[in-house]
């Protein structure tokens, strides 16, 4: 019963989300062949919406069911979308104590904070605290930093610019080697066409 | 004897590199001397090229730019079409395809509510007239903080540059002003910089500064916010004369603000 409805709901959310796009677009089309220019501005923004929301879960589709020995949190996944500076922000964790934190924002403004880092040499050396290295994950440059907790665990975090979406991965009492090897595990590719 | 033998060869060595290193200066010099000659010589013919032919190159040896006529303006996207293929796109799976028309619908549309509203602007204000050749109308496809349009009116120095935005965050900081108990408060001298006042029932807010001259600003609704910066304007009141010759309502009803 439980597979059923989960199964249900993976069908049909998509399809609700697809439906509602063409309502919008339909809207949109009606209000600029009556000459209502922001009506159509407002529904196009809506549908624009929408596309992100089905973005966002394709995305967390794509995205590996386990995380080593840590299983998705599925009632974690999360797809927001905003219209404004940020744009969609999809958001997973895996492990009972979200061991593992995921999440990709679209449209985000530390997108070029960061390439400048990632790109420039000498503004590298000198933002670098010893705590933070330039990693490569799948090809893909990013910033790989190292947070201590205090009680004897670290955290890692890798940050990696796709476009102008900005993936986070975070790894909470790990290593950097594991860390590392987990986000390999990612598509990588397939999100940076997606979220593009 | 061995101690004298060794002393007459460092002497001997001594010598020979003096007279060399005099001979390398010499030589230093003449090449010198030849390297000058030949660049006078080169730099005449040179000019003599430059002047008999054309001149496109440059003293650094590369060609100038002297023709191309720039970039045409490229229309506005074509917002049926776009409409059409985002919805083909997002019937194919292609989303992120999907996204891009929808951006340049977007985008399309808000220009062509820029130009409607550029239309509405009155041709003359308080005798300056509008300046069309500086009208402008900018979207950045950025959702909701996107369309800005920007009028100049100008008269002899008098010059009054109107700009009407829909802009969250800028018509954010205004109506914090209003919202702000303290911000009726004079700050230097016995001079009012910054005051609220109206125009045409709009709440308004009023500024000036010296390099600056005047700048009215008027937040519309949730959004957008209109703007007249006002230089070499005599008083106030011929800034809020000028305020009022413009159709707030009208705009206001553009921008689909309540």
């Amino acid at each position: 019963m439980k597979y059923l409805l989960i199964f249900l709901f993976i069908f049909f959310v998509p399809q609700c989300f697809a439906q509602n796009f063409t309502a919008d677009i339909k809207t949109a089309k009606a209000s600029y062949a009556s000459g209502k220019l922001e009506d159509s501005h407002f529904a196009l923004l809506q549908a624009m919406q929408e596309i992100d929301l089905i973005i966002g879960k394709e995305v967390l589709k794509l995205m590996p069911a386990k995380m080593d020995a840590y299983t998705v949190n599925a009632k974690d996944d999360n797809v927001t979308s905003n219209v404004g500076f940020i744009g969609t922000t999809i958001h997973r964790t895996y492990g009972p104590q979200g061991n593992v934190d995921i999440s990709i924002i679209g449209n985000s403004p530390l997108v070029s904070t960061l390439n400048a880092f990632l790109n420039t040499p000498l503004l590298g050396g000198m933002m670098s605290n010893g705590n933070n290295k330039i990693v490569k994950v799948q090809g893909y440059k990013g910033q790989l930093t190292k947070q201590d907790n205090g009680n004897g665990q670290t955290n890692y975090s890798i940050q990696i610019p796709l476009g102008n979406s900005l993936i986070t991965f975070e790894g909470k009492n790990t290593t950097d080697s594991q860390a590392l090897a987990w986000a390999g595990t990612m598509p990588l590719q397939q999100i940076a066409k997606l979220v593009q | 004897m061995l101690l004298l033998k060794k002393i007459t060869l460092l002497t001997l060595l001594c010598i020979v590199g003096i007279s060399y290193s005099g001979h390398a200066q010499f030589l230093k010099k003449l090449k010198e001397k030849v390297n000058s000659a030949m660049g006078s010589n080169s730099s005449n013919t040179k000019n003599t090229n430059s002047q008999g032919g054309n001149n496109s190159n440059s003293s650094s040896g590369s060609p100038t730019n002297k023709t191309g006529g720039g970039l045409t303006n490229t229309t506005p996207p074509d917002v049926n079409q776009q409409m059409a293929d985002a919805e083909k796109s997002q019937a194919a799976g292609d989303y992120s395809d999907a996204r891009y028309s929808l951006q340049q619908a977007l985008m399309g549309i808000e220009l062509q509510i820029g130009k409607q509203i550029l239309q509405s602007l009155p041709a003359t204000v308080s005798g300056l007239q509008k300046d069309t050749i500086q009208n402008k109308v900018m979207s950045t496809q950025w959702g909701w903080n996107n369309l800005s349009i920007q009028s100049v009116y100008k008269k002899d120095d008098k010059q009054m540059t109107v700009t009407i935005g829909n802009n969250t965050m800028y018509s954010g900081f205004v109506n914090l002003y209003f919202n702000n108990a303290y911000a009726q408060t004079s700050s230097n001298d016995n001079k009012q910089n910054v005051k609220q006042t109206k125009v045409k029932s709009y709440k308004a807010l009023i500024t000036y500064d010296d390099s600056k001259g005047y700048t009215l600003m008027v937040p519309l609704g949730q959004s957008s916010l209109v703007v007249w910066e006002c230089v070499n304007f005599a008083t106030e009141q011929d800034v809020m004369n000028a305020a009022n010759a413009f159709d707030i309502d009208g705009i206001k009803k553009m921008l689909g603000e309540q």
